[in-house]
């Protein structure tokens, strides 16, 4: 017979424990190795090629591509390919609105996952609540949720899955802008739209198409500010 | 495409989780290969694995059990390729030595002995449930078995110690 057969049940595992503290204490003493400094092997760049993927890889690659527009964006001032920009929508915490949220998405890297799992319901309520915007379910399948703060205000972060990959949703209700300000890099595009007294930035791949995405999510978010 | 680009906040992330879990990685690596050489090794190669995956990390909550995952395949991989299935605790190299010789007195000098000495099936659920803190449903998981198996493992593995300790003592 095999030495697993045997049944245990936890709780006479537990009045083993129980029995004899001062050998419990002594197992746990003996096993703190000393550990070594830490000798971080050299990492390499992390491009597509080298990325585990989650399962549907070129859409992965060109997300990985879109996110290291973002990154570039972040670190080297971003090319904003909007010539309304010359100069306004300064931000008191530093830069323009569009560099501040191309800034929050080089932080978010969890954000570019490709997954069909959706948020629940629950946490999506929690992330976008009833005193800051309201919204339903048209705005498409929402797979990443996350309360973030952009200017100093709180910003629903979003993602749902468009045809070529994660499309990043910001709504900030307390951001009000002019006009439509466009996003584009050499493998993302986006643009920031007016929404009543606050605004809603839409980023996706290059190639990407944003229209219905657009138009789905103006259709299904008000803002309760 | 600029690989780097994306790297300032990936790395960030990185290096917080293995400032937080360096030391679980190394002790779980040590007492699964039962040598420090080896485990730092396996560490290593866990350390490069976990950096080229992480994106498959969803929630940094779950880094633990996934980066001692990581440990244990790159372990038995180390193994798979050195075919150094058993250790022969009579006959230790210097650097399996090294694991035992650190204890701050001869007690747990022999307790560690005795651990070390302990079949894998009965080390590694013991491990698991004393230094990091799992519960038997987790190292059934972690280890693909049923909990029963796993309480079964961990209870004679603590008797087989205690036995242990009774002959020495006798002896």
């Amino acid at each position: 017979m095999s030495r697993d057969n045997e049944t245990m049940q936890e709780d006479d595992l537990n009045k083993l424990m129980n029995d004899d503290p001062a050998f419990e204490a002594k197992l746990a003493q003996a096993m703190q190795l000393d550990v070594p400094e830490l000798d971080m092997p050299e990492l390499p760049d992390i491009d597509a090629a080298n990325v585990v993927p989650l399962g549907r890889g070129p859409k992965k690659m060109m997300w990985f591509a879109m996110a290291a527009t973002v990154a570039l964006a972040a670190f080297l001032g971003f090319q904003v390919g909007n010539n309304e920009l010359g100069g306004h929508g300064e931000h008191s915490s530093g830069g323009t609105l569009e560099e501040q949220v191309l800034a929050h998405l080089d932080g978010e890297p969890a954000s570019y996952r490709i997954t069909d799992e959706r948020v629940p319901d629950d946490q999506l309520v929690k992330v976008v609540p009833a005193n800051l915007a309201t919204m339903n379910h048209d705005a498409g399948l929402i797979t990443y949720a996350m309360s973030c703060h952009i200017n100093g205000k709180d910003v629903p972060h979003l993602v749902v899955q468009g045809e070529k990959g994660p499309i990043t949703i910001l709504l900030m209700p307390h951001e009000k802008v002019d006009g439509t300000r466009e996003l584009e890099g050499e493998n993302i595009h986006g643009f920031i739209i007016p929404v009543g007294d606050g605004s809603i930035a839409i980023v996706g791949g290059k190639g990407e198409a944003l229209d219905r995405v657009r138009q789905n999510v103006v259709d299904s978010v008000s803002w309760s500010t | 495409m600029n690989s780097s680009l994306e790297a300032p906040g990936r790395r960030r992330r990185f290096d917080r989780l293995v400032a937080v879990f360096h030391q679980d990685m190394f002790r779980y690596a040590a007492w699964l290969s039962r040598d420090r050489s080896i485990a730092e090794d396996v560490v290593q190669e866990a350390l490069l694995r976990a950096w080229k995956s992480l994106d498959a990390l969803r929630d940094d909550d779950a880094a633990k059990p996934w980066l001692l995952t990581i440990v244990r395949r790159e372990n038995a991989r180390f193994f798979e390729r050195r075919r150094l299935e058993t250790v022969d605790i009579d006959n230790l190299t210097a650097s399996q030595s090294a694991l035992l010789a650190e204890a701050p007195n001869e007690e747990l000098a022999d307790l560690r002995e005795a651990i070390y000495g302990l079949d894998d099936d009965y080390r590694e659920p013991l491990v698991l449930q004393v230094l990091m803190g799992y519960s038997t449903n987790e190292i059934a998981e972690l280890m693909g078995l049923k909990q029963g198996a796993v309480l079964t493992r961990l209870h004679r593995a603590r008797l087989k110690l205690k036995d242990g300790a009774a002959k020495e003592a006798n002896s």
